[in-house]
């Protein structure tokens, strides 16, 4: 597959003003401030194959839009150097934007004050896109999310998922090959969590575009990337695949077991917890490589009655290795789990 | 071809957004300039009728009246603080983002708006002043409407040009609301709504002449009710071709360095 995105070094340090508390420091910021420089994204070497689908997954305030940011042109760099489908992003060449497109679920990009059809004949003369062939394809894909009945009615009557349908399409509408989707199901209950997600695969399996994906909600990340982009602090902490991940990262289980009588006698398992005497019910979080060790010690002096496995979900896996990284410090290209 | 098609549809999705709100846009294309010229006719009259005399600098008070009721529609036509604020807001909430990832540029984008939907007020608007002069005489020439509405048009790309200006300092300095309040207070007197221009003594008459601004309102209602000539139009479409290069040139210059500073706010 050939390289679609490319970045060398791509950085962006944002300035901020600070102004401590109380009426004074206001006024004397009037005559004179103190602003700070926050990297959002430190320097970032990346290469993107074509067709994939790239989980991007981080905190608040990682770096994640800005990273998407970077990539479509909305903002400039501080330092190094992007290409995408070979343009530069920055110079926001209309040839460029004409094959990309950026969903903001935070933001509405279609007009609030009109019905979408009125939007996509507009966007469709923006992109110069024929007006029977905008019908064709309004009618194509509002067919898969079944909201043909939505389009004739003002943007601003509709509920949030259904907006959301309408600002997918509107940004499907010029077939763009690289699509960067900035927490496309935000806000949204679980079914309509779940149409999206369907939406996006059908339409991958179908025109395969290169797809950058931000999400808080794993799933989205587990079920739909082919590669992962964990990012800590403005830097990547991991770059691999999805299973790959879940396989080598220190995955937890959670062990319930039942004793056939109250224990006799106290346990201690490092780093993992302690059994007292009296307990009938344990209740363990154990790593999964040791829980087998575990069982069996419990095994040799009380019967066990019942035992209940738990995996950790893949949002949990996230987490902690986040939460582990920025503990430890360790951020930086290449990190292995 | 593109680019008309831009026009077009941006163009029309100011006239089918402003259908959308009907009371807000019969209020803006007729009340409002209605009652701007009611105000400044009853202004004229009650000047005339304290002098007690019938001419003033060389017009009779109906030349006065006539101007007051024309002057009042050009200027609401002309008049831009409302996608100017919009702009400054887009910038400041970072809506603009949505714009600045699709293959048209922010001027387009309003300039398209702002002409279909003075075009749509304009229809609205010159329904009033045009039947009260079929009704009652008048020294208005309505021959003269067409080029008259044309220095018009041209001007509302001038002024667009200067409202895109003032918009991207928003870039550096998010709210600049003021800085709109300021412009439109000067346009007031520069533009000749509050009173003609021929009325500054001179050399500030000429300077005012030569100011693009005048082609917003003094130019175009002195030349519709007689006050002016063609010579007078001619150096109105001068002036603002030099303003456009003028505003445009400053555009380009505060966007390019705007653009580099921005953060794409709230996205």
């Amino acid at each position: 597959m050939p390289l679609i995105i490319e970045t060398e070094n791509l950085s962006r340090v944002f300035k901020s003003y600070k102004k401590p508390k109380g009426l004074l420091n206001s006024l004397k910021g009037f005559f004179s401030r103190q602003y700070e420089s926050k990297i959002a994204l430190a320097p970032t070497t990346l290469n993107i194959e074509g067709g994939q689908v790239i989980g991007l997954v981080g905190a608040n305030g990682a770096g994640k839009t800005t990273l998407i940011k970077l990539l479509s042109g909305l903002i400039s760099p501080s330092t190094g150097t992007s290409k995408v489908l070979g343009f530069n992003p920055n110079d926001r060449k209309n040839e460029y934007l004409k094959k990309i497109s950026v969903l903001l679920g935070q933001k509405n990009q279609l007009w609030w004050d009109i019905a979408p059809v009125d939007s996509y004949d507009l966007l469709g003369k923006i992109y110069d896109i024929e007006a029977k062939e905008v019908d064709r394809r309004v009618e194509e894909l509002a067919e898969i999310f079944s909201c043909t009945d939505q389009l004739q009615t003002q943007l601003r009557r509709l509920s949030l998922g259904e907006r959301m349908k309408m600002e997918i399409i509107g940004a499907l509408l010029h077939r763009p090959e690289v699509l960067f989707l900035d927490e496309p199901t935000i806000g949204l209950d679980i079914v309509a969590q779940n149409v999206i997600r369907n939406f996006i695969e059908q339409y991958m399996a179908r025109y395969k575009p290169t797809i950058i994906l931000t999400s808080h909600y794993m799933d989205d990340i587990s079920r739909l990337s082919d590669r992962l982009l964990l990012i800590s602090e403005g830097k990547i902490v991991y770059d691999g695949n999805v299973d790959e991940f879940t396989l080598r990262a220190e995955t937890k289980q959670k062990l319930m077991i039942v004793l056939g009588s109250p224990t006799q006698e106290a346990m201690e398992f490092s780093g993992i917890g302690a059994i007292s005497v009296g307990q009938k019910l344990i209740d363990l979080s154990v790593p999964a490589k040791g829980s087998g060790e575990v069982i069996s010690r419990i095994a040799k002096f009380n019967v066990i009655q019942e035992i209940r496995i738990e995996e950790s979900g893949f949002e949990e896996v996230i987490h902690e290795f986040l939460a582990k990284n920025v503990r430890h410090g360790k951020v930086g290209r290449g990190l292995t789990v | 071809m593109s680019f008309w098609r831009k026009m077009y549809g941006t163009a029309k999705l100011a006239v089918v957004s402003q259908f959308e709100y009907r009371i807000n846009l019969f209020v803006d294309a007729v009340i409002q300039p209605l009652i701007g010229s009611l105000i400044e006719m009853a202004m004229w009259y009650a000047i005339f009728s304290s002098l007690g005399q019938l001419t003033l600098a060389g017009y009779t008070r109906d030349y006065y009246l006539v101007y007051a009721l024309w002057a009042s529609f050009f200027s609401r036509i002309s008049a831009n603080w409302m996608y100017e604020f919009r702009m400054i807001d887009e910038i400041e909430s970072g809506k603009i983002n949505g714009l600045l990832l699709r293959p048209i540029s922010f001027y387009e984008y309003y300039l398209g708006q702002y002409l279909g939907y003075k075009s749509l007020t304009g229809v609205f608007s010159f329904l009033i002043p045009i039947s009260v002069c079929l009704v009652v005489s008048s020294p208005v020439q309505l021959i003269r409407l067409p080029l008259a509405v044309s220095l018009l048009f041209y001007y509302v790309i001038f002024i667009h040009t200067v409202s895109f200006c003032i918009a991207s300092l928003g870039f550096f300095f998010n709210k600049i609301h003021s800085v709109t309040i300021a412009k439109n207070i000067s346009i007031w007197l520069l533009s000749g709504e509050i009173f003609p221009l021929d009325l500054v003594p001179d050399p500030y008459k000429k300077i005012l002449l030569w100011l693009p601004f005048s082609s917003g309102v003094f130019v175009p209602t002195g030349y519709l009710t007689g006050r002016l000539q063609v010579s007078d139009v001619v150096l109105g479409f001068k002036s603002v071709s030099l303003g456009l290069c003028v505003s445009g040139l400053v555009a380009a210059i505060v966007w390019r360095q705007g653009r580099r500073v921005y953060s794409g706010t709230g996205a």
